[in-house]
């Protein structure tokens, strides 16, 4: 019976080699590394959009703590939309106001989303899966299936992580580090454990982490194995090698994550004690608990991936912008080579500088001293490739297209998130900062208008590719625009409060920290005056500012419209290229047809020449194309020798 | 439109594209079980009791690793075979291949097993003993004439259900209980429902009422026509009752008040271990309730025999030792670790004892099965005695702990190795036909991880069963 | 990679033969870890060297690591550098050797 069962399947798989997928098999299980890609990055941006959301709802309750929630009213009036609003949210907010359990959820959620299924998933997952096969010239990633598969894994974990909002528990309220011991004991008094916010995040993020090895595998096979001919590792982009870094980030930073995931979950449900150490109370009672475990475990195993995750984010950034910037401005990358190098030994550094987030712990004065110095050492690496960028400017007849305002407004944003950090890396000074909000403002400054501004700016650079419309570029101002104004109005502020001693988990915004928000000067004095202009009543001390951040936010808010709006209506309405090469750029992805079918390329496409070509003298057009022998021809495959074969060791 | 390079190697990376996959993720691999094994050496330099030694089944465990080691060659004498297409030797190695993961789960199964049934109970003095519970650990708490059930105002993590956490312990048949309107009730799935319903509406009511913003917890009172025992672990309350406590609360929220009828615990001894106890000769555990003065009188024995031996084996000629006994983790069990393998202490056994007590510390899961009582002496521990207990499971200590979580995803992966070789032997019969170089690939680069598998497992046994 | 007949039968015979001392020295370890060595970390140390070198022979020969292509070497040293960087480092910071005890 199994035979007949085999061959019957067999005949079954065949049939549909040479059949054009449905549309189940073109855009849902789509094993194409372009859909695929696109399916990433719109996920991305939703939950982006969602986690976006949450920490408006924070910066509310911050600024105006015990009010309630604007358009709470309309929201509950609006049937369907008020049940899925109180499942979520209106659980915990009585009358509309937020409170401290909501905020501590939102706060762990906003973390959790914005970086493992918002950046993480449109930074990495989305561009790497779309451009750089294209990139490399081939015609699909390595394993298509486990592509595939790597979606629909990030997909559960996405919808797990949502979900555990609709428990009865709600969704985890430890922090998106997830410390422990408090977050191996609190909340344990369930009915059932399993049906719990905090267990259903540890399994959302073992479905993350196996969705995001299966896609470095991946992306790392795919650059070694499957580069077009000619494309040697020097003629690469700078964009596929700093994806090649990343990937290697995921593939071997995650697995820590995995363990410290699993050894929470076994304290959370069969009560074993990794992260306990012995004699804990709670409560002025003795858990019940074996001991002999450490906190200080926990850490480590998390900040092992969470350090290199900082790469993870930032690393794509810089990658799009190495290609938005050339494109540009009509130059050549500068110094390309020493931004390969420092990249790799940025990737090899973030490993060793974990416990620099926990100098606070007591680990002891070499380990602290060992990380103060690989700490300092890792800033080397990040100052070349931000100087490169920055020089790559020099003398250049700049098109300020938006996704060139992105990218150049990156480069002071990362600047002062990154200088902002150094002060971080001295155990002295982190003792003080550690937990203020000096911390959140240095690694929102790298991440929020660093690396989201440099996934914008790839947005409006790929479109094109994507969808044959140029995304509109008026919209694409007004989105820039307020983006900037906002993100420095939120996160600017920060510091100041942050020097001042405001602690990062505070969910009235330091109301009844008297001693602490009372603080005024120059700053709040003028935050106070030019509310005053216009007729509110903004307090004069450090409290103000919470105020001025909760407008920044909400001008941030109103600057997204613009995009979504450009970003849908462009699919049909935007201004259709004019030809596979709209931005005149120079590497093999511009080479296919727009939008690129499954297979990519229509001719044997090789590489004979450097990623980032433009303005050569003496050529009759300021680009010249990696796979064009002259401008405008093609070269012939036959023009690239075959690659050596490598010598295998015996 | 092929992707390249899925059966020929790149040439100038000399790779297949599977073969540089699962060389990336079993650098994934080493990064998991790296995690793990610091975590391991993390919790071990850092551990605050002895770190266990040989304590596991050595046998089982040397067993396993002949098992593996075997399938490691069997599945590369099947690639071999393969690629020199010997089809039917091919099969029958592949298929000896996964029968060995089976054997290997079905050992480690073994071993599981006896850990659950095996208990460890730590007195207040610091002393553990170790035995069997031979009906489980239950307490009983009768006099319950109301449950108050809390039926929670929004959805919330702790609502009253009293038909799938309060009834099924009621100790016999469950009483018809009287609703506070007077009616009499059997508490059963529909019944609750419209109880609380009721509940609900009257809440909401309140609310209104009141002009409060959200929908209040609501109480409800509901009274047994008879007095009611409840019998259950306590693992299913809320919180761990104190000793001799008036209420307790179930899992769902509700409680009851009453009195603790029984909450004391018998165990099956099979060991005392008194290295934590810091007044030995007066440890609870030889109080005359419990083991009595017979085996002090053992303990006191074997430890005089221990240090005679250790003297006489590191013993200087000047009075002294060469060893600090004090350091001697081997020298500190054999004084305080007390094996029990009879309902009475056989006082000239010693060197009998101690064999056993080295070949399988603590086997005595096995003989559980045989009888009861007849070959342990039996205690009935008071609850305010009792420090911690738990069956040899995560929860013990850091030490089983590690060893579970270790060995349970080292087993994952056997299966999941097994699995996917399974596949290749059972399912790819139409590539063995038509592209077995290709299978001969796949076959590779599934060796590959059971390789894998087995090269961690040769640090596994080490560390967990022999050090 | 040994393609040619021959090679895969001399390589069968390898295989045996290590297999063999694999489990000669798995016996070797469980006879040794009865023995007390002068200090337990002595015992600890003796049994982690005879596990390494057992990983080793499973690494080189089951393998192929004594023969494969140059790449995987780069990913593998750069994952065992990792690894041993998680190593100590977790092990210091659960013993820091600068750490004043008599102060």
């Amino acid at each position: 019976m199994s035979a007949a069962a085999h061959t019957h399947d067999h005949a079954h798989d065949h049939a549909h080699d040479h059949h054009e997928p449905g549309f189940w098999g073109k855009y849902i299980f789509s094993t194409d590394h372009k859909t695929i890609g696109i399916q990433y990055a719109i996920s991305g941006l939703l939950f982006l959009l969602f986690g976006f959301f949450l920490m408006l709802l924070m910066r509310w309750s911050i600024a105006y703590p015990g009010q309630p929630i604007p358009g709470f009213q309309v929201i509950n009036s609006i049937p369907g939309v008020s049940w899925v609003f109180n499942e979520m949210i209106g659980r915990w907010a009585p009358g509309g106001v937020v409170n401290g359990e909501l905020y501590n959820m939102l706060g762990a959620m906003h973390g959790t989303i914005m970086v493992f299924l918002g950046i993480v998933p449109l930074g990495f997952a989305g561009f790497v899966n779309f451009v750089m096969p294209l990139q490399i010239g081939t015609i699909d990633m390595a394993f298509p299936r486990l592509n595939m598969w790597s979606y629909w894994l990030f997909f559960v974990s996405g919808i797990g992580m949502l979900a555990s909002f609709f428990l009865g528990t709600g969704s985890v309220q430890t922090g998106w580090t997830m410390y422990s011991p408090l977050a191996s004991t609190t909340s344990l008094a369930v009915t059932n454990i399993w049906l719990h916010g905090h267990t259903w995040w540890l399994l959302s993020m073992v479905f993350n982490i196996s969705a995001s090895l299966l896609g470095s595998v991946n992306v790392i096979t795919t650059i070694i194995n499957l580069r077009a001919k000619g494309l040697t590792w020097m003629r690469m982009s700078f964009f596929c090698w700093a994806m090649f870094i990343v990937a290697f980030l995921l593939l071997l930073a995650f697995p820590p994550l995995e363990v410290a995931a699993l050894l929470q979950l076994s304290d959370r449900v069969f009560g074993s004690s990794f992260f306990l150490p012995t004699g804990l109370m709670e409560g002025g009672q003795h858990l019940d608990i074996s001991g002999g475990g450490s906190p200080l475990l926990y850490q480590h195993l998390f900040w092992f991936l969470a350090h290199p995750e900082v790469y993870v984010l930032i690393l794509p950034a810089f990658a799009i912008l190495a290609e938005v910037i050339p494109a540009n401005t009509r130059r050549p990358l500068w110094g390309y080579k020493a931004m390969v190098y420092a990249g790799l030994t940025l990737g090899f550094l973030s490993f060793l500088v974990w416990a620099h987030h926990m100098y606070l712990t007591g680990m002891g004065t070499m380990m602290s001293t060992y990380f103060q110095i690989t700490t300092v050492l890792i800033s080397v690496p990040s100052v070349i490739l931000l100087t490169c960028l920055m020089i790559s400017l020099w003398g250049g007849s700049i098109r300020f297209t938006p996704q060139m305002l992105f990218a150049s407004a990156f480069l002071p944003m990362f600047g002062i998130g990154g200088l902002t950090g150094l002060p971080l890396a001295f155990t002295f000074i982190d003792l003080a900062l550690h937990d203020t909000y000096y911390v959140i403002g240095h690694f929102h400054y790298v991440v929020a208008p660093g690396t989201i501004f440099g996934l914008f700016a790839g947005v409006y650079h790929w479109y094109p590719k994507a969808t044959g419309r140029i995304m509109n570029d008026f919209l694409g101002k007004l989105h820039f625009w307020p983006s900037l104004v906002g993100m420095n109005l939120i996160f600017a502020p920060m510091f100041i409060q942050g020097m001042g001693g405001f602690h990062r988990r505070w969910y009235d915004g330091g109301k009844y920290f008297e001693q602490t928000s009372s603080v005024s000067n120059w700053f709040t004095e003028l935050t106070s005056g030019v509310f005053g202009l216009f007729g509110m009543n903004v307090p004069n001390n450090l409290l103000g500012l919470n105020v001025l951040m909760t407008f920044g936010a909400i001008i941030l808010m109103l600057g997204q419209v613009p995009f979504i709006l450009n970003f849908w209506l462009s699919i049909k309405g935007g201004k259709k290229v004019k030809n596979d090469n709209p931005w005149d750029c120079t590497t093999l992805e511009w080479a296919t047809p727009t939008p690129p079918p499954h297979g990519n390329f229509t001719f044997d496409i090789v590489a004979v020449r450097g990623p980032y070509e433009y303005s050569v003298p003496g050529l009759g057009q300021d680009f010249f194309p990696q796979w064009e022998s002259s401008p405008g021809k093609a070269a012939e495959p036959s023009a690239v020798p075959a690659a050596p074969a490598a010598a295998a060791h015996h | 439109m092929d992707i390249p390079y899925t059966v020929t190697a790149r040439p100038d990376t000399g790779l297949y594209n599977a073969k540089v996959g699962i060389w990336l993720f079993l650098a994934s691999e080493v990064m998991l079980f790296g995690g793990l094994f610091s975590s391991y050496i993390f919790l071990r330099v850092g551990a605050d009791y002895p770190w266990p030694v040989h304590e596991l089944n050595v046998t089982l465990g040397f067993v396993n690793t002949l098992v593996l080691i075997g399938s490691s060659v069997t599945v590369l004498l099947a690639w071999a075979n393969l690629k020199l297409r010997n089809i039917g030797k091919y099969k029958m190695y592949m298929v000896i291949t996964v029968l060995c993961a089976g054997a290997f789960m079905v050992n480690k199964s073994f071993e599981y097993k006896a850990k659950f049934q095996h208990y460890s109970v730590t007195l207040t003095d610091g002393t553990i003993l170790t035995g069997h519970l031979p009906h489980g650990y239950e307490i009983e708490f009768g006099d319950v004439t109301t449950l108050n059930l809390t039926v929670a105002g929004k959805h919330s993590a702790v609502d009253a259900d009293p038909v799938d956490y309060v009834v099924p312990y009621i100790k016999g048949e469950a009483p018809k209980f009287k609703t506070e309107s007077g009616e009499e009730i059997v508490l059963d799935k529909a019944s609750f429902k419209k109880l609380r319903a009721e509940a609900h509406d009257k809440a909401v009511a309140k609310a209104k009422a009141d002009g409060l913003k959200e929908t209040p917890n609501w109480n409800v009172k509901l009274t047994a026509a008879s007095p009611i025992t409840f019998v259950l672990p306590p693992s299913k309350l809320l919180a761990k009752p104190t000793p001799g406590a008036t209420a307790i609360a179930f899992r769902d929220g509700t409680t009851v008040e009453g009195k603790m009828i029984n909450d004391k615990m018998t165990l099956e001894v099979d060991g005392i271990d008194l290295r934590a106890t810091p007044d030995k000769e007066k440890s609870l555990a030889f109080d005359e309730h419990y083991l009595g003065e017979p085996w002090k009188k053992a303990f006191i024995d074997q430890r005089e025999h221990a240090i005679a031996e250790f003297n006489e084996k590191y013993g200087d000629g000047k009075g002294g030792t060469t060893r600090d006994p004090l350091k001697s983790a081997t020298h500190q069990k054999h004084m305080f670790f007390v094996p029990i393998h009879s309902a009475t202490p056989e006082v000239h056994d010693h060197a009998k004892a101690e064999g056993e007590h080295k070949a399988e510390a603590h086997a005595p899961a096995e003989h559980a099965e045989g009888g009861h009582g007849g070959h342990h002496p039996e205690v009935h521990l008071e609850r305010q005695h009792v420090h911690f207990f738990s069956n040899f499971t995560p929860k013990l200590n850091s030490y089983y702990a590690i060893y579970f979580v270790l060995t349970g995803l080292h087993g994952l992966h056997v299966v999941a190795g097994a699995m996917v070789l399974g596949y290749f032997v059972f399912f790819n019969g139409r590539m063995l036909r038509e592209d077995p170089e290709r299978l001969a690939n796949r076959v590779e680069v599934g060796g590959l991880f059971w390789h894998f598998v087995d090269l961690v497992w040769i640090f596994l046994f080490p560390l967990l069963y022999l050090l | 990679m040994a393609d040619s007949p021959q090679e895969i039968q001399k390589q069968v015979k390898k295989i045996l033969l290590i297999g063999a001392i694999l489990i000669f020295f798995t016996v070797v370890t469980v006879a040794l870890s009865y023995v007390e060595l002068p200090s337990h970390s002595l015992n600890i140390i003796v049994g982690m060297i005879l596990a390494t070198i057992k990983a080793a022979l499973v690494a080189l020969v089951f393998m192929h690591l004594n023969h494969e292509a140059k790449l995987v070497y780069k990913i593998l040293a750069f994952t065992v550098a990792f690894v041993l960087a998680l190593f100590l480092l977790f092990y210091f910071s659960v013993s820091d050797p600068l750490v004043f005890k008599d102060f």
